[in-house]
């Protein structure tokens, strides 16, 4: 009866750490950091010059004020982000600096995304750079999905009168502590535009994730 | 950068720990370098990095735009466009020292049978509110010349070929300068040239003195950014879920086999 007994208490402990196992295993995982892992991609530029031939042809000395007119700035630049094929597909864009701590600024929710207002604009030769979270309290946020970007893929930014369109390149997902910052909000000598969310594992003690994705995209000329 | 990916595949496994520390670590050590094409009688060409089609049909009066590269020495070639690439046999081949985080305007300048580089540092920095801006005398039979407002004084005094001046601040606006003989000459007008706020600019002369022109290049714009990434996500994943269970798993192992002991002792 004892031996019975014991084999039994013996099978029911298996049989619960079976279960146990199998719950651990099964147990959510953090999803953001399971897909951050298999993100990065780059294309190699369309050369530059294929669209600059007709522009510098008519450059003849009088017309040399092109590279300042080309830089002029639009009023408002950017009020709106659409990426067609994933969601959201619209979203609304704040414009926003730097924070106390001198990060770039975010928005306080989940579902509208950030442009750095003092940086370039979206369409000046440089690098506009949008934020936007991954996540908020209730779960998925606006740039959830940015990881399904693909090379081709298109981002039309709407301001108040005009639209751009870009087309994205590169998408890598970057240590924190080797961010390169002032490059992916730097110079370049044709118009680009960055998303940037978080991805990589969550590291509680900074209490962010451990890596950022960023996603490059060049200005489709028309 | 091709040998790079290329290896990046083979670590497929190893990708999203090795390859985002290698393209991050890339990121801060990349020198910018732009082509130009300022050789008038040459046809368009074909520009070769370390052996690697880097640039194709690049005609003359053109140039590439900052191509981001590696810091480093690099082997630069330059062939007709279309030929076939052989180490050695370009029309012009130099070894292109760059430094990380600093850019180069490499020109292909005279004639065809004397074709050269000439390389200069490009400036990616300007004083706040001011324009910057140098010019470049990539004409092989132009005299030496100066740059200045016409009617006023010279901005550039002597510029021979082939040379790139250094960089003069000014306040920005438009300005109507001249490239003009040391004797005041006016060899082109450069009227209503626009100089905006917060951005350099690099004016170059080419083709022959009988038809010279201008190629006006924005070097940088200056604009802000940020001290550190942004924190991009406002929920934080349930730690606590997996490490409860891992507790509450060895819990209730200890008090399992803490029963299994008394039972037999029992």
């Amino acid at each position: 009866m004892g031996l019975c007994g014991e084999n039994d208490f013996n099978k029911l402990a298996l049989l619960l750490t079976a279960v146990f196992l199998a719950g651990c295993t099964a147990a959510p995982q953090d999803e953001v950091s399971v897909r951050s892992a298999e993100v990065g991609y780059a294309v190699k530029a369309e050369p530059a010059w294929t669209e600059q031939p007709k522009e510098l042809e008519k450059a003849k000395a009088v017309e040399k004020e092109k590279p300042a007119a080309q830089s002029k700035q639009a009023a408002n630049p950017i009020n709106e982000l659409n990426q067609p094929g994933i969601a959201p597909e619209t979203s609304d864009v704040t414009h926003l600096g730097v924070t106390d701590s001198g990060e770039m600024a975010v928005p306080d929710n989940g579902e509208e995304l950030s442009w750095f207002s003092p940086g370039y604009q979206p369409g000046q030769r440089g690098r506009a750079v949008i934020a936007g979270h991954v996540d908020d309290l209730d779960g998925p946020a606006v740039f959830w999905d940015l990881t399904e970007l693909e090379p081709g893929d298109e981002i039309v930014v709407a301001g108040d009168d005009r639209e751009l369109r870009f087309k994205v390149h590169t998408m890598e997902s970057v240590p924190l502590d080797l961010a390169d910052v002032d490059s992916v909000f730097g110079y370049h000598s044709s118009p680009e535009l960055v998303l940037i969310t978080c991805s990589g594992t969550y590291d509680y003690d900074r209490g962010t994730r451990e890596e950022r994705l960023i996603v490059y995209a060049s200005l489709v000329q028309d | 950068m091709k040998k790079l990916s290329v290896s990046l595949v083979a670590m497929l496994v190893l990708f999203s720990l090795l390859a985002s520390l290698v393209m991050a670590d890339n990121h801060g050590d990349m020198a910018k370098v732009r082509v130009l094409h300022a050789s008038p009688d040459a046809p368009a060409v074909d520009v070769y990095v370390n052996g690697d089609l880097t640039l194709e049909e690049v005609p003359f009066k053109t140039d590439s735009g900052y191509l981001e590269v590696p810091a480093g020495t690099h082997d630069v070639e330059v062939f007709a466009a279309g030929t076939e690439y052989a180490a050695g046999e370009g029309v012009l081949q130099a070894d292109l020292e760059v430094e990380a985080g600093k850019a180069y305007t490499v020109a292909a300048a005279n004639l065809l049978e004397s074709i050269e580089f000439v390389v200069a540092e490009d400036s990616m920095e300007v004083t706040e509110g001011q324009a910057k801006i140098r010019v470049g005398h990539l004409s092989p039979d132009a005299p030496a010349v100066d740059v200045g407002i016409i009617g006023g004084d010279a901005l550039f005094s002597g510029a021979e070929f082939p040379s790139i001046t250094d960089y003069a601040e000014v306040d920005p606006g438009t300005y109507d300068l001249e490239i003009r003989l040391p004797d005041g000459t006016q060899v082109l007008p450069l009227e209503g040239t626009e100089l905006a706020a917060d951005t350099v600019y690099s004016v170059f002369a080419v083709n022959t003195v009988d038809s010279l022109e201008v190629i006006a290049l924005v070097d940088y714009e200056a604009a802000a950014s940020p001290d550190e990434m942004p924190t991009t996500g406002l929920g934080t994943p349930e730690q606590s879920q997996s490490m409860w269970l891992l507790i509450g798993g060895a819990l209730f192992l200890v008090a399992a086999s803490g029963l299994v002991w008394r039972k037999r002792f029992q």
